[in-house]
């Protein structure tokens, strides 16, 4: 909270409101950014790429990008004011952050959805395996993509003009509760027929232990919910208590680290490309191409990541 | 969300001006809110959402491991009065075994070619046979193109531990794969190259990929 005079009465017990500086937001707005452009082209440059899952994590990405650069303007704007080059004018400026807070709520509603498709892929992939060509055409996948897109739109937009009204607030806790359910539900499915697979492949001779494997998926699912969790889950319940006790001393305490829940809004846009984007090997050879200009020190970084993670992988 | 008061405080204090649009973070404005005579500490809630959110995690995990360790809840196994007239009437192939099954005991490979010669006939009659618990005690590969046979489910699941058969037999490469890289690399090119170029530079194996793709599940974790 950047006005430190809100209250002229100050309690001594009072909640400050958690300031992060400034430089904080840019520097990981920048590198989520980054990361996330990088997937983006990499997607649309290689041709090899161009299936259901990598159009997902390719949109989820876009979304990450959107929210970014939307906080980073938002950043930009009051660090302005701060320093009083910014000219409150009254309209103009409420008309920016109408726009502003409208991409916000886009690109986290899109996250949400993307996210969730992408674990509706992977759930096709997983039980109709043999069907998964008829079922995800890439015209579907269009028009799921484009759904995706209007509906985040539109509840963006409905959001930043209505955001006073409870029932927007309820809707989007809802949402996120909803869409919550539906990762865990797929997710945990999926472990289990993964989990039967390992078992059945654990009887033919010469086979690796499998507990290990299904450990490692235990640990690869477990960070997957827990990126998630940990990073939403402050911000709606946020929201939460705003609507249930906002006069409530204690629920204040808990709003005045907004900025934190903020900044972990952001950092799941970072994280995000590590655990869906990089995991994959065609994308990461794709960036060593991106990058690799023969004789570059950047290419020879580039390639022994790739050694190490070889390395691991064996 | 939205973070910027329309109204900030201190302005509104300044009777009859209009009030300037102070960008803030904190959008909602209520009146000051009273912190006297609180019971409990005043981040009380802070701490018990943090530590509700890592214990709900930590608890996910080791549900997870469990279900690593533990049997799978969900077999189904064909009927017990089916499973115990396969068990009454196997063959007595045995002996006609392969060296590869010299390894086992005896009465494992009984169990095994009497429980395949009685799924070839079951899955046909019922057509969701279940093999979970019975596939831990067989060794045999061939079971497992015989699994093949029955309903779409079966077929598919069948199909994709038998696409899984070569990656888990033939490298030590491919069986580290397991399912940690299965959900998450792209399993056809993972297959396709050990070198991590030759799938996108080798146009003849790239056009391969989509029908590769087409078979086998992307990997996922």
């Amino acid at each position: 909270m950047m006005d430190n005079s809100t209250h002229v009465t100050v309690n001594t017990t009072d909640c400050e409101a958690v300031e992060i500086p400034h430089e904080i937001f840019f520097a990981i707005a920048m590198v989520s950014l980054t990361e996330n452009l990088l997937v983006v082209v990499a997607v649309i440059k290689n041709k090899n790429l161009h299936s259901p899952m990598y159009c997902f994590i390719c949109s989820l990405s876009i979304f990450n990008m959107t929210a970014s650069v939307s906080k980073t303007w938002e950043n930009i704007m009051i660090v302005f004011s701060k320093m009083g080059h910014l000219y409150s004018r009254g309209e103009l400026a409420m008309k920016m952050d109408d726009v502003m807070d409208g991409l916000v709520c886009m690109s986290f509603l899109g996250s949400i959805f993307s996210l969730l498709a992408i674990a509706v892929d992977r759930y096709i992939t997983v039980f109709h395996a043999l069907r998964y060509h008829t079922i995800m055409t890439m015209k579907r996948v269009a028009a799921i993509l484009a759904g995706i897109w209007i509906f985040c739109a539109a509840s963006g937009v409905l959001m930043a003009i209505f955001s006073h009204y409870t029932i927007i607030m309820t809707c989007f806790i809802v949402l996120f509760l909803i869409s919550l359910a539906l990762i865990m539900f797929l997710y945990v499915h999926m472990f289990l027929l993964a989990r039967t697979h390992a078992r059945k492949i654990a009887s033919l001779p010469g086979n690796t232990d499998h507990q290990k494997h299904n450990m490692k998926g235990a640990i690869t699912l477990a960070i997957l919910f827990g990126v998630f969790i940990a990073c939403w889950s402050p911000f709606f319940f946020h929201l939460l208590l705003i609507m249930i006790c906002p006069l409530n001393p204690y629920c204040e305490c808990y709003r005045s680290l907004f900025q934190v829940n903020v900044i972990l809004l952001m950092c799941n846009s970072l994280i995000d490309p590590f655990i869906y984007a990089f995991r994959s090997v065609e994308l990461r050879s794709t960036f060593r191409k991106m990058f690799c200009c023969s004789g570059d020190i950047f290419c020879h970084a580039i390639q022994c990541l790739q050694l190490n993670s070889n390395i691991r992988l064996q | 969300m939205s973070e910027n008061s329309r109204i900030s405080n201190t302005t509104s204090r300044q009777a009859a001006s209009p009030p300037d649009y102070v960008w803030e973070y904190e959008y909602y404005d209520y009146e000051p809110v009273s912190f006297e005579g609180l019971k409990a500490h005043r981040y009380s809630i802070v701490i018990g959402f943090w530590v509700g959110l890592a214990v709900f995690v930590i608890f996910m995990f080791f549900i997870l491991t469990l279900l690593t360790k533990t049997g799978a809840p969900h077999q189904e196994n064909p009927e017990p009065s089916g499973k115990h007239h396969c068990m009454n009437s196997f063959a007595v192939d045995f002996r006609r075994s392969q060296e590869s099954d010299k390894v086992l005991s005896r009465q494992v490979v009984e169990e095994s070619r009497s429980l395949f010669h009685c799924y070839i006939n079951e899955v046909e009659h019922l057509g969701t046979a279940k093999l979970d618990s019975k596939a831990s005690g067989l060794k045999h590969s061939s079971l497992h193109t015989g699994e093949t046979l029955g309903d779409n489910k079966l077929d598919e699941e069948m199909n994709l531990a038998k696409f899984n058969i070569p990656n888990f037999v033939s490298s030590e490469q491919s069986s580290t794969l397991g399912d940690d890289d299965l959900l998450l690399c792209e399993q056809p090119i993972t297959l396709n190259n050990n070198a991590d170029d030759s799938s996108a530079s080798n146009p003849k194996t790239s056009s391969q990929n989509p029908q590769l793709r087409s078979q086998t599940p992307h990997g996922l974790f």
